[in-house]
């Protein structure tokens, strides 16, 4: 397909003589919300992280945007304005307020005024419903307050696509929704989205692909509705039955 | 003899004379010392294995040698090996600036260290160059967790430059030494030296503790 946005071709990774990514062949299209599942050390967050470069891919190679990510620095720097990412534990600056954490990256990476950078967080952080947030510092917000900053400054670089390494697991379940729900709107508005996660609901009404990994392999690709359903696999019946 | 205070005053001038050439050496080789261990601990921190080891066996060799040995091979044996003389005064500083530079490299290691990696991968996450991840994420928060074990070191620099007593240079130590050699005075100017030495360690600590307070506040 012509309109793929992320390629693994045959991509492998190995931690030493550990092999965490398998040969993994993928396409990920404008517009698709893919969630990865899988069981724990199946080799989801590398997986995401090869896609950014904070791991670096040592067989094969992988397209995103039309960069591959063995490119070199600069290139990786591209990369990495096209696809945000957003963590399991928000990593937001601490030494930053809300707004500073939003503003931050536009202003250092896209070249913006410290004013445009600004404004600019201000939209975000109201479109995250944290627009009262703004001049708190990340310690002083509870984690799905920290989470959707979290989000926010991620989508100040302008991405193409998003991605999400459990976003939702360091949170009490009271807080996941309203971070489920940020998703859920930035889906809806058509932001490609890879998202790894144990939200089978979350999988089934916002995911339009889901995918089971295993032993650094895609050993499962389907809709959401139909796989999760009728799993194609048992390894992939049991894990179901345990999230 | 007895013990008369009053005679320090006769002396107070060159005692001071010798702090200056104290709080010189300090001050210049500190500089230096915090610019190589900075060098040296990012070295360690961020670099290659090539780079890591380098920057390894230098703060190795030098915590596991004393530094008078340090400073009579800089004034002694390099003029042997590479025949390069120094005067004492520069081999004075320049042993400030190698021996700090290897203790303050660990120190800059470890805060750098100690700041979560995840707050680097976000920073390298929304496409930022590795040095301005350095520049303005993780080195201001290192640079907190810095200043406590820094200003140990600078205290411990400080007290080392009575060492160039052996190579003749004229800090407060090697004055005391010399007025005693001529009145044998002991009591009155170990005494005086000793203050002085508290004096110039008290400024440093209270300069440390303001520093330290100011960067709470940010
Ligand atoms: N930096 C690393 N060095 C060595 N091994 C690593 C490293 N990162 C991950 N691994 C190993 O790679 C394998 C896959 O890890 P990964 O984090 O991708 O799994 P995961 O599917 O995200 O698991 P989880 O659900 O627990 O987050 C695991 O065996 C892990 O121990
Ligand atoms: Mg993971």
């Amino acid at each position: 397909m012509t309109d793929a946005i992320i390629t693994f071709r045959s991509v492998s990774k190995h931690f030493g003589q550990l092999k965490v990514l398998d040969e993994v062949d993928l396409d990920i299209h404008k517009g698709e919300v893919v969630v990865l599942i899988g069981p724990s050390g199946s080799g989801k967050s590398t997986l995401l992280r090869c896609i950014n470069g904070l791991e670096q891919i040592t067989g094969g190679d992988l397209v995103v945007n039309g960069m591959s990510v063995l490119g070199g620095n600069k290139v990786l720097r591209e990369i990495r304005q096209e696809a945000g990412m957003v963590f399991q534990q928000f990593n937001l600056f601490p030494q930053m307020t809300a707004l500073q954490n939003v503003a931050f990256g536009p202003q250092q990476v896209r070249g913006m005024s410290a004013r445009q950078a600004r404004e600019l967080a201000r939209e975000l952080l109201a479109k995250v419903g944290l627009a009262d947030k703004a001049d708190h510092e990340p310690a002083e917000l509870s984690g799905g307050q920290q989470q959707r900053v979290a989000i926010a400054r991620a989508l100040a670089i302008k991405p193409k696509v998003m991605l999400f390494d459990e976003p939702t697991s360091a949170l009490d379940p009271e807080l996941k929704q309203e971070v489920l729900n940020v998703m859920r709107a930035l889906a809806a508005e058509g932001m490609t989205m890879v998202v790894v996660t144990h939200e089978m609901c979350f999988a089934k009404q916002v995911g339009t692909r889901l995918i089971f990994m295993e032993h650094g392999k895609i050993a499962v690709d389907g809709r959401p509705g139909d796989v999760i359903d009728t799993p194609p696999n048992d390894r992939m019946k049991d894990f179901l039955q345990h999230v | 003899m007895e013990v008369n205070w009053l005679i320090i005053w006769d002396f107070i001038p060159q005692l001071l004379k010798g702090a200056q050439v104290t709080v010189h050496i300090t001050v210049v080789g500190l500089l230096g010392g915090v610019i190589l261990g900075a060098i040296a601990g990012l070295m360690r921190a961020y670099g290659n294995s090539v780079i890591n080891a380098i920057a390894f066996v230098y703060i190795e060799v030098i915590r596991g040698t004393p530094i008078v040995v340090q400073v009579m091979f800089l004034y002694f044996a390099l003029p042997v090996l590479a025949s390069i003389r120094i005067d004492p005064m520069t081999t004075a500083v320049l042993a400030i600036v190698i021996n700090a530079g290897a203790y303050i490299a660990e120190i800059v290691r470890g805060a750098v260290l100690s700041i979560s990696k995840g707050l680097s991968e976000a920073g390298l996450a929304i496409g930022l160059p590795r040095w301005k991840v350095i520049r303005y994420i993780v080195g201001p928060l290192a640079f907190r967790r810095l200043i406590p074990p820094l200003g140990n070191q600078f205290i411990v620099s400080l007290k080392d430059t009575s060492l160039f007593i052996v190579i003749g240079v004229g800090e407060l130590t090697r004055t005391g030494q010399e007025i005693m050699a001529a009145n044998f005075r002991a009591v009155e100017i170990w005494t005086a030296v000793a203050v002085m030495y508290l004096i110039m360690t008290g400024v440093l600590s209270l300069m440390l503790r303001m520093i330290e307070k100011r960067m709470r506040i940010l």
